[in-house]
């Protein structure tokens, strides 16, 4: 009998705790979003299934010396996972019609004030009662408006790792969302007829050009701003690799095999960190609304700031370009291909908003930099 | 930290980031521009039509250096 009850005090059964449950069900919602709705299922799904497996019940995953406590600890505690990533997506961006047409990285800038405005938007939320958000805090949660994934779990690791999941969560969700988001605020700051506007043609760019790029953008960070150089280098050592030519392996390597390998480890280490004590508080609710309100303002900024360059640039520009400013590569222009589509079926924005859309990468990678080295 | 002191700080930041993004971004469009200067003449070969230009070109002068040849050749035959 005694063997009997020490089993029953071994199950999952005797052991759960409403939260856990609560919080198997915001993985289970997650790995619904993955796989039926298709909503960033490559980070999602390991994410969802992480949180499933951080929460059950006396198998101490995320105990010390447990999986996902050494995978946390690894990747994201010393902040390479997220730094990896980027290394792909350098070798996967082409930054082509950034090159071609430089203007566009003033829409990637303007977009950043989404990142800006929401911190502070974070600290007035302490007025209301149950939020204490620290400036180190108020800076993690902002840089969702970025819409860059990596960027946000770097800063996060190192400004707010205990609002890590909830941040990762937030920005993985809305860069999923930029479909849903994005297309009502472009359409409400500007007019059919704006919407209309056709871009030049592209001139085309040389290789000696893209090979140099990466090595500038490099150059001007170490020159200005250090605390981007982990980001930022790792960006630019991806796209050299990408550009030069002579290392295709190495290249196909960070975009492929690399990346897929660290994507499972990163989306089950952002998942640990959704254990029901850390994700199911007020402050999650906080990060979620000012997740939303970062992205909306950095689109909205984007159009603005597109609409009065269009006044003074000697070339059109069609404001719409302004809301692929927030990073979120490919979607974003994706998203402005399609409004255009919709208001002139003959004009296809796709490229141009490629230019504004990795520009955002940088803006973003950028503003993290300089939050770090003022709050961090 | 109190409140209002709080929320200067983010104010502050808000500035001092949002001209600091510009200003960082801002060089790299200057250096962009320097860049196409540089390096920006290449012609891509994907074009197609330019080395059939190029081809014609070299084709003209090799055709005023025979023809140059030739008529001097012919001249001087003549003179004979």
């Amino acid at each position: 009998m005694e063997g009997l009850i020490k089993l029953w005090g071994d199950t999952g059964l005797a052991n759960f705790v409403p939260g856990q449950i609560v919080m198997m069900l915001v993985g289970a919602l997650l790995l619904y979003l993955a796989i039926s709705r298709g909503y960033e299922p490559l980070l999602l799904l390991p994410i969802g299934f992480g949180c499933v497996l951080a929460n059950i019940p006396a198998a101490g995953f995320t105990d010390e010396g447990g999986l996902l406590w050494y995978v946390y600890h690894v990747g994201i505690e010393t902040g390479i996972f997220p730094l990896l990533i980027f290394m792909g997506v350098g070798a996967m961006t082409d930054f082509g019609a950034l090159i071609a047409n430089p203007k566009m990285l003033f829409l990637g800038a303007s977009a950043q004030f989404g990142i800006f405005a929401t911190l502070f938007g974070a600290i007035a939320l302490n007025l209301v009662p149950g939020f204490e958000f620290s400036l180190a805090d108020a800076s993690a949660i902002a840089i969702i408006g970025g819409a860059d994934g990596p960027t946000a779990i770097f800063l996060a690791s190192r400004l707010a790792p205990d609002l890590l999941g909830a941040i990762a969560v937030a920005a993985y969700s809305y860069m999923a969302l930029v479909p849903i988001i994005q297309p009502p605020i472009m359409k409400a700051l500007t007019t059919p007829a704006q919407r209309k506007i056709v871009m030049e043609q592209l001139r085309p760019v040389s290789k000696k050009e893209k090979v140099i790029f990466p090595l500038a953008v490099l150059f001007l960070t170490i020159l200005f701003l250090p605390a981007a150089t982990p980001l930022v280098g790792m960006f630019c050592l991806g796209n050299l690799m990408r550009e030069c030519g002579a290392v295709d392996r190495l290249s196909n390597t960070a975009q492929n095999e690399l990346i897929n390998i660290v994507t499972i480890f990163l989306g089950l280490a952002v998942g640990s960190k959704l254990s029901a004590e850390k994700f199911l508080t007020v402050e999650t609710i906080g990060i979620l609304v000012l997740g939303a309100v970062a992205f909306s303002i950095g689109t909205a900024s984007g159009v603005m700031m597109a609409k009065l360059m269009g006044k003074f640039s000697k070339t059109p520009i069609n404001p719409l370009l302004g809301a692929a400013g927030v990073s979120a590569v490919p979607m974003a222009a994706r998203v402005v291909n399609k409004v255009g589509l919709e208001a002139n079926p003959h004009n296809f924005l796709l490229m141009h908003a490629m230019g504004p859309n990795v520009a955002g990468v940088l803006g973003s990678a950028v503003a993290a930099g300089i939050l770090l080295a003022l709050v961090g | 930290m109190d409140i209002s002191e709080a929320l200067a700080t983010a104010a502050n930041i808000m500035l001092l980031g949002m001209v600091c993004v510009f200003v960082f971004l801002g060089m790299l469009v200057l250096a962009l521009k320097v860049l196409e200067k540089v390096a920006g003449g290449e012609v891509v070969p994907a074009v197609g039509v330019v080395p059939t230009k190029s081809n014609i070109q070299v084709d003209a002068n090799v055709t005023a250096a025979i023809t140059a040849a030739v008529h001097k050749f012919r001249q001087t035959k003549s003179n004979d």
